[in-house]
């Protein structure tokens, strides 16, 4: 599952298209996808998408790699866990949206949603240095690294008046392990800056 | 009987009445939560978003932890952990090769067979109904509740395995034991977007306000919720003219048991269910 080829496809008879990737990669078989839409139809936020389940699995069809390694439903799909339970092949949409989301954040294409990518790293930056998420410093990192100084600000206050922020929480002790499993299992290609 | 308990990050701030309340019907219910030792966060949305191996891992490690303690059975109350937890938990016994070598990486043994459940799934399975209700001082009668599952609780069957994906019951089931009423309602296993709520507001806000909507006419006068991410989103939610109190299922059975507001820390929770409690005299 390691990424380490190019972003750019090589006109490689011998390079495996993405319908053999998925089934030697995640062992789903797309082709028995049977094109019958009710994944879309109970889809949780279909309305919201640019391409639906059901088209995601055509355009795995057509291998258009780039389409869905660019496309804003990649970091809008809820993980509902609804479309897989609907259909009828068992084809495990959110487990290729996974995996196609890890390519697209190792490859840098995310181009679309780059606020919801940061507040995953911010997340994991807590995790890989605590162990635990404190979510009261999580959102302040993440309203200051987005410019969102005031959202959320009402919510925020209410919070605060109920004594549910808190700053601190015990931490994992064993942090070498984990950093082991960020090390080995966090991929992104070299770029200009590194996440913090 | 003792069982190792995952609480998840939300439990030492946000979700500091569903850790209280949840202790206490526990210890009630004369069940011994042993904290997973040296736990560490789930990865939730993010882990699994940019590394689904690093999700994996991640959930790995804390079901060896159970096992270090001697243990082989782990129930966490928030629906994200466990959903975390028990696809792990899956994966190691259907893929073990791949999760080997986390383990490896981890450097811990590779935990096999630690069956993984929700608070809610535990207290159902393991406490008969007749019980729960020999339990209840005060039942919480008049008491109309939209019961809300949301997504992760029961969703992909073939992992979670426990109640119907899109109809599920096991919450109406044990309000109704307290006494309480619940309606029938669309949106019980619809998503919140909660995972969305601080980077992507608009789509929690979206499907937030839908639930909601949807609880308010059905006839429903709270909310009762089983995950501290699906509460916090929808009670930050209300905005649209709505009051509806959302609260945890392990504070109503507090209630039902005999404990009261404070004990329960319903002052707690956004949308104060104060007014709704008085007026059917609960509190
Ligand atoms: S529900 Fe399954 S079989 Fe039907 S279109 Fe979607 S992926 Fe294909
Ligand atoms: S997991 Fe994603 S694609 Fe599947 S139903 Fe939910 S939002 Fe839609």
């Amino acid at each position: 599952m390691m990424l380490t080829e190019s972003p750019i496809r090589r006109l490689d008879a011998k390079a495996p298209g993405l319908a053999e990737e998925l089934k030697r990669d995640l062992d789903i078989d797309i082709t028995r996808c049977l094109e019958c839409g009710k994944c879309s139809g109970g889809c949780s936020y279909a309305h919201g998408f640019d391409y639906t389940p059901r088209k995601m699995v055509q355009l795995i069809k057509l291998e258009e790699r780039g389409k869905l390694l660019r496309m804003r439903a990649l970091w809008t799909c809820l993980s509902c866990q609804l479309c897989l339970d609907r259909c009828p092949s068992s084809i495990d949409m959110p487990r290729i949206l996974d995996y196609l989301r890890g390519k697209a954040y190792a490859e840098r294409l995310n181009d679309v949603h780059p606020e919801i990518e940061k507040f995953y790293e911010i997340m994991l930056s807590d995790i890989r240095n605590n162990g635990r998420i404190s979510e009261t410093l999580m959102m302040a990192r993440f309203n200051f690294a987005t410019r969102r100084y005031f959202s959320n600000a009402d919510l925020g206050m209410k919070l605060f008046f109920k004594g549910k922020l808190k700053l601190f929480g015990p931490k994992t002790k064993n942090l070498n392990s984990l950093r082991a499993l960020f090390a080995k299992l966090l991929f992104r290609s070299p770029a200009e800056q590194e996440p913090s | 009987m003792a069982v190792a308990f995952y609480p998840g990050c939300s439990h030492h701030a946000l979700a500091e009445e569903y850790d209280r309340s949840a202790r206490t019907i526990c210890a009630h219910l004369q069940l011994e939560l042993k904290e997973v030792e040296d736990w560490n966060c789930c990865g939730a949305t993010a882990a699994h978003s940019l590394s689904p191996d690093l999700s994996l891992a991640l959930n790995m490690r804390n079901l060896s932890q159970v096992k270090k303690m001697g243990l082989d059975e782990v129930i966490t109350p928030c629906s994200g952990c466990f959903n975390r937890l028990k696809v792990a938990a899956h994966e190691i016994e259907h893929h073990p090769a791949a999760l080997q070598n986390f383990a490896a990486m981890a450097q811990c043994e590779l935990p096999s067979q630690v069956n993984v459940r929700h608070l809610l799934q535990f207290i159902l399975e393991q406490y008969p109904s007749q019980q729960i209700e020999s339990l209840v001082k005060k039942p919480l009668r008049g008491l109309k509740l939209a019961a809300y599952y949301g997504c992760l609780l029961t969703r992909p069957a073939a992992v979670v395995q426990f109640d119907d994906p899109e109809q599920p019951v096991a919450l109406d089931g044990l309000m109704r034991s307290l006494g309480a009423q619940t309606v029938t309602w669309s949106h019980k296993a619809e998503c919140c977007g909660g995972g969305f709520s601080a980077s992507e507001p608009g789509i929690a806000g979206d499907l937030g306000g839908q639930i909601l909507a949807s609880a308010k006419d059905a006839g429903a006068e709270a909310i009762v919720a089983a995950c501290p991410l699906c509460q916090m989103n929808l009670d930050s939610r209300q905005a649209l003219g709505c009051d509806l109190p959302i609260v945890y299922f392990t504070q109503l059975m507090g209630l039902a048991f005999g404990y009261g507001w404070n004990e329960m820390r319903f002052s707690k929770l956004l949308t104060s269910p104060k007014p709704l409690l008085s007026r059917l005299g609960l509190l």
